[in-house]
């Protein structure tokens, strides 16, 4: 059995009439008719992405605003020069990411797991590359504490990027909320390295990556339920 | 499309007219009742309808139209699922009930031993005509993706026809 041979069977299959009910036609027609009125398209995916990043960057600084720029002060030039712009990359290719799961039919490059999976092993090169002080001191409660306090400031960013795309569409809502929550959690580990000067490696590559996956979830979780919720309203 | 997006209700019928039929066929490929398929293109059009402000001219519209279809399917599905469920805890009723109606159709012959993605995939490039990056855009993933699927479910039409003897399918049963 050949490709074209299947190719031919699936063209005699596909010559099935499609005809269309008219009254069926006539009723969408109608439905239609009486809130037809000139809608605004989306902005370019640029501006959009542009939007997300600068409200996550927004909220990591304002975050170390309130408590301190203890961790940039700490870093030397080079940790600065590769963490900063490292965090940056991928903000902006979760945020393209974000755009696309909310805009039907966007050309999707990159799957929202593997975002996850290429945002925490790019940060865990980066920072096992960097962070080589390989003491555990207050290993859980240090570690807590940063944990919370990144996904404490993974919230308001999540939020201020719904409200930046409330106009798009997911055709995926628990995929859009992985991407997103991927969005969020990059906002988190911003603040924590802005803010943190713990830089033993145990605890920054465990704790402050860690952000990103909770973070991820959450937000897998929430675009879950949420198509979940609108399902059991039609019910 | 555009020319909907700015409120032409003319525009907005002509497209009505023209992407139905293969929404439709959409659909009815997925074991859907004439009725059920019906109501769902109906339902597609209400959300397109609203939606409208999310296509960007320039930019393919068939793909934009089976997201959203296959948005609706996927919600019609797991609601009739759920529907099912609830209404066997409430008196256990038999099988019949919850059951959709199945249209037996040469197509859905034809692409019964694949999966339902590979089955969606294969629809949309051979009996749609659509394009690796259209269907890759319609369902939301990778043109690897798609390509990896129809690999895969040519590789099991191969095998599945092959051993059932093509000579049924080549008899005209198809046509």
């Amino acid at each position: 059995m050949k490709d074209e041979e299947i190719d031919d069977f699936l063209k005699k299959a596909a010559q099935a009439p499609g005809n269309v009910d008219p009254l069926v036609l006539e009723r969408v027609c109608d439905s239609i008719k009486p809130s037809l009125r000139p809608v605004r398209p989306l902005p370019p995916v640029w501006q959009l992405a542009a939007g997300l990043v600068l409200a996550c960057a927004a909220v990591s600084l304002a975050g170390a605003a309130r408590a301190g720029f203890f961790g940039v002060a700490k870093m030397t030039l080079l940790e600065r020069s590769l963490v900063f712009p490292a965090l940056g990359f991928l903000a902006c290719l979760a945020a393209v990411s974000f755009v696309h799961q909310m805009i039907p039919a966007s050309r999707i490059r990159v799957s929202p797991g593997a975002l996850l999976a290429f945002s925490s092993i790019a940060l865990l090169a980066v920072f096992a590359d960097l962070f080589r002080d390989y003491h555990t001191d207050h290993f859980f409660s240090a570690g807590i504490v940063c944990l919370v306090t990144g996904l404490l400031h993974a919230i308001p960013a999540g939020l201020l990027s719904w409200l930046i795309l409330r106009r798009g569409f997911a055709v995926n809502p628990a995929a859009a909320g992985l991407v997103a929550g991927t969005l969020a959690g990059l906002a988190g580990v911003g603040l924590l390295e802005l803010h943190c000067p713990n830089f033993q490696a145990a605890h920054v590559l465990i704790w402050h990556i860690a952000v990103i996956p909770v973070s991820a979830a959450l937000g897998a979780l929430l675009g879950w339920q949420l198509r979940f919720r609108a399902r059991s309203k039609d019910l | 499309m555009a020319r909907y997006q700015q409120g032409d209700f003319t525009a907005a019928t002509a497209l009505v007219h023209h992407i139905s039929p293969a929404l439709h066929r959409f659909f009815l490929a997925k074991s859907m009742s004439r009725a059920d398929a019906d109501d769902l293109l109906q339902e597609t059009w209400l959300r397109i309808h609203k939606v409208r402000h999310t296509y960007r001219p320039g930019e393919p519209a068939l793909p934009w139209f089976y997201a959203i279809a296959r948005h609706i399917r996927v919600d019609h599905y797991r609601k009739s699922i759920r529907i099912a469920a609830k209404e066997r805890e409430l008196d256990e009723i038999s099988k019949e009930v919850s059951t959709p109606p199945h249209q037996s159709g040469e197509l859905e012959a034809l692409l019964a031993p694949l999966s339902e993605s590979q089955r969606e995939v294969l629809a949309m490039l051979k009996v749609e005509g659509m394009s690796l990056e259209e269907v890759a855009r319609a369902t939301s993933s990778t043109v690897g993706s798609v390509k990896q699927k129809v690999h895969r479910a040519y590789k099991k039409l191969r095998e599945t026809i092959g051993a059932a003897g093509s000579r049924k399918w080549r008899s005209g049963e198809l046509g």
